[in-house]
């Protein structure tokens, strides 16, 4: 019998700032289409791969190019303004984008499938973390888009239901690295920690940055100011350079260093298939389940059709590298193993915290969040002479 | 005061007076993602089946299509405007007889029909907290109300005070200010009160309470 063949688009900006992630999480769909096709099937997917060099005009456009051209299944986006940009042409079209990133959760188009963490799994259990055992003030800095506005939303209203305060917020442009303003009002406040949804380039200056000025005013930056993300990777620890690259705690659900036969396997087939790096991520393992998951929905459904697919996909499991994955039929986000990681010298994570097993997504909070949003009141005197 | 913003609708109701046209299935779908439950009342002569007694402000949300003439009757109050629980309109003809009638059952938020899942959320953020705010802001225009009314016990009772104490105006009003604060009570209130004391003063036993004249001695008062 002829094998079924399949066009699937791939898209991620392997270039410009936020490249170092968006290939890796290329690499990590790469590597799935090869097992794939090594392991042959009913199925032969044929991976096409577009940049859009992080231009969401571009998002758009291609989008538009590959559905017009009849793919219908589309792995990609990293950012939440690129799948925000895209997802109408998705809808328009009924295809379906299988986004495989962290994010800030409050959506569930029927034209996606989320196999990254949703909020609950990522920035609620830093927020435990960090509030039981690192301190109860924070400084938020962020990339000035929608990923670090909803983030930090929830982060101030989960740390402050548990008694906590954010002193300040202060988000840049995407790909800004000038951060002399922001670290000084950082010394200045003295947090306990800095909450950071920098992304990309502007991350990696951070880091970098703030180190510096700690160390030169003698404060041990890490044990004193940690900085806790909901994004690092292992791949933007190397950027980040040996200078800078430890003692910073990271919220996932997924460690390169992950002690377990399947993660084992995943790392050295990475390793093989891109010697050039860069290493695996959290976004790179996302991006290997949306394909393995694509592929066996899509032998099951016998059809790229989307809402074949889509019910095709639902409740399907499958054995990760981070554990079990399963999707969930009602939101089509996935189960994950939300974990604590700090980043060391080597530039892996050593993993401090761990769910014992794999925790429902709640995109919209639903399950775990007050009722009520946090009063956020004005303050009642404002400074007239300093 | 400061509105409650509610963003999380786990536990809702959501009551659909509608005909099942296929298109309500997207909603459905997409208010279980929230957490919130749907029912469909029967619509019996054109009515829908609702008991209004029981609907509960913190819990239902009534989403009313606009398409259907008279299909809800319930009451809004003349004076807020507002209905017993939150109103969101299902637009279909945008006609603006349609929207009127969803305006005067007090709709505080639309939904374009056939529904389209990402607007869900918006509308349903919008139409319950929109409820809200302006139950909030009825409340306050009641008390504000009140207080209007009291004003003339305020003056009543500055004036009293300036005939049978001395007091001028600014003394006066500032003795009464300082009594309603140590009270914990608002102006208007206290002196009310203040003034229903003064109109019954109470006996004190072993106070003269008339000056009388004994073997022709003035009596100095």
């Amino acid at each position: 019998m002829a094998r079924k063949q399949c066009r699937i688009g791939v898209m991620f900006s392997t270039t410009g700032s936020y490249s170092v992630v968006a290939r890796s999480m290329l690499n990590g769909a790469l590597l799935a289409f090869r097992e794939i096709a090594e392991a042959g099937g009913a199925v032969t997917l044929e991976p096409v791969v577009v940049n859009p060099s992080g231009d969401l005009a571009r998002y758009r456009a291609l989008s538009l190019e590959m559905l017009g051209a009849g793919i219908r299944q589309v792995v990609g986006c990293y950012t939440s303004s690129s799948r925000k940009e895209v997802i109408p042409c998705f809808e328009k079209f009924d295809g379906l984008l299988w986004y495989p990133s962290h994010y800030e959760g409050f959506e569930s188009s029927d034209n996606v499938i989320y196999t990254g963490a949703s909020p609950n799994q990522h920035v609620l259990p830093l927020v435990d973390y960090l509030a039981s055992r690192v301190g109860a003030r924070a400084f938020c800095v962020g990339s000035n888009y929608i990923w670090a506005w909803e983030n930090n939303r929830i982060f101030r209203e989960a740390l402050t239901a548990r008694g906590g305060t954010v002193v300040a917020e202060r988000y840049l442009s995407v790909g800004d690295t000038e951060f002399d303003q922001v670290i000084a009002a950082i010394l200045d406040q003295r947090p306990d920690f800095v909450f950071n949804n920098l992304i990309g380039t502007s991350a990696y200056a951070f880091f970098r940055a703030f180190r510096a000025a700690c160390r030169a005013r003698g404060i041990d930056q890490a044990s004193d100011i940690p900085v806790a993300s909901c994004t690092l990777s292992e791949p933007e620890l190397a950027e980040i350079g040996e200078d800078a690259v430890d003692g910073h705690l990271s919220s996932s659900v997924y460690f390169s260093s992950l002690d377990s036969s399947a993660n084992a396997t995943f790392i050295r087939a990475y390793a093989k298939a891109f010697p050039d790096g860069p290493v695996s991520s959290a976004d790179a393992e996302a991006s290997y389940i949306a394909v393995k998951l694509l592929a066996a929905a899509l032998e099951q459904a016998g059809t790229d059709d989307a809402r074949t697919v889509r019910a095709a996909v639902a409740n399907r499991r499958l054995q990760a590298p981070q554990g079990e994955v399963r999707i969930d039929p009602q939101t089509y986000h996935a189960w994950l193993t939300p974990r604590i990681g700090r980043s060391a010298v080597n530039g892996q994570f050593e993993v401090l915290l761990e769910a014992r097993n794999p925790v429902a997504p709640d995109p919209y909070l639903v399950q775990s969040s007050p009722r009520f949003a946090v009063a956020m009141r004005s303050p009642v005197l404002r400074v007239v002479q300093s | 005061m400061t509105s409650r913003l509610l963003q999380n609708f786990k536990g809702g109701r959501a009551l659909m007076v509608t005909g099942r046209c296929g298109w309500e299935g997207t909603l459905d779908t997409t208010l279980a993602k929230l957490g919130v439950t749907s029912e469909y009342p029967r619509i019996v002569g054109g009515r829908a089946q609702i008991d209004v007694g029981i609907l509960q402000p913190e819990r239902d949300i009534l989403f009313v299509d606009g398409d259907l003439e008279g299909a809800v009757a319930i009451e809004v109050n003349p004076a807020s405007r507002l209905p017993p629980v939150p109103v969101i309109g299902l637009v279909g003809v945008e006609a603006p007889s349609r929207l009127k009638a969803l305006v005067n059952l007090g709709a505080t938020a639309f939904l374009r029909k056939p529904v389209y899942g990402g607007a869900v959320y918006a509308s349903l953020f919008m139409g319950i907290n929109q409820f809200l705010l302006r139950s909030d802001m009825y409340a306050r225009l009641q008390d504000l109300e009140g207080r209007r009314r009291g004003r003339r016990a305020v003056i009543h009772a500055v004036i009293l005070l300036m005939q049978q104490d001395g007091l001028d105006e600014e003394g006066a009003y500032s003795q009464l200010r300082r009594g309603s604060m140590r009270a914990r009570q608002n102006l208007e209130l206290y002196c009310e009160e203040f003034l229903s004391r003064r109109a019954n003063p109470p006996d004190i036993p072993g106070r003269a309470t008339s000056t009388t004249l004994q073997g022709g001695t003035k009596q100095a008062m």
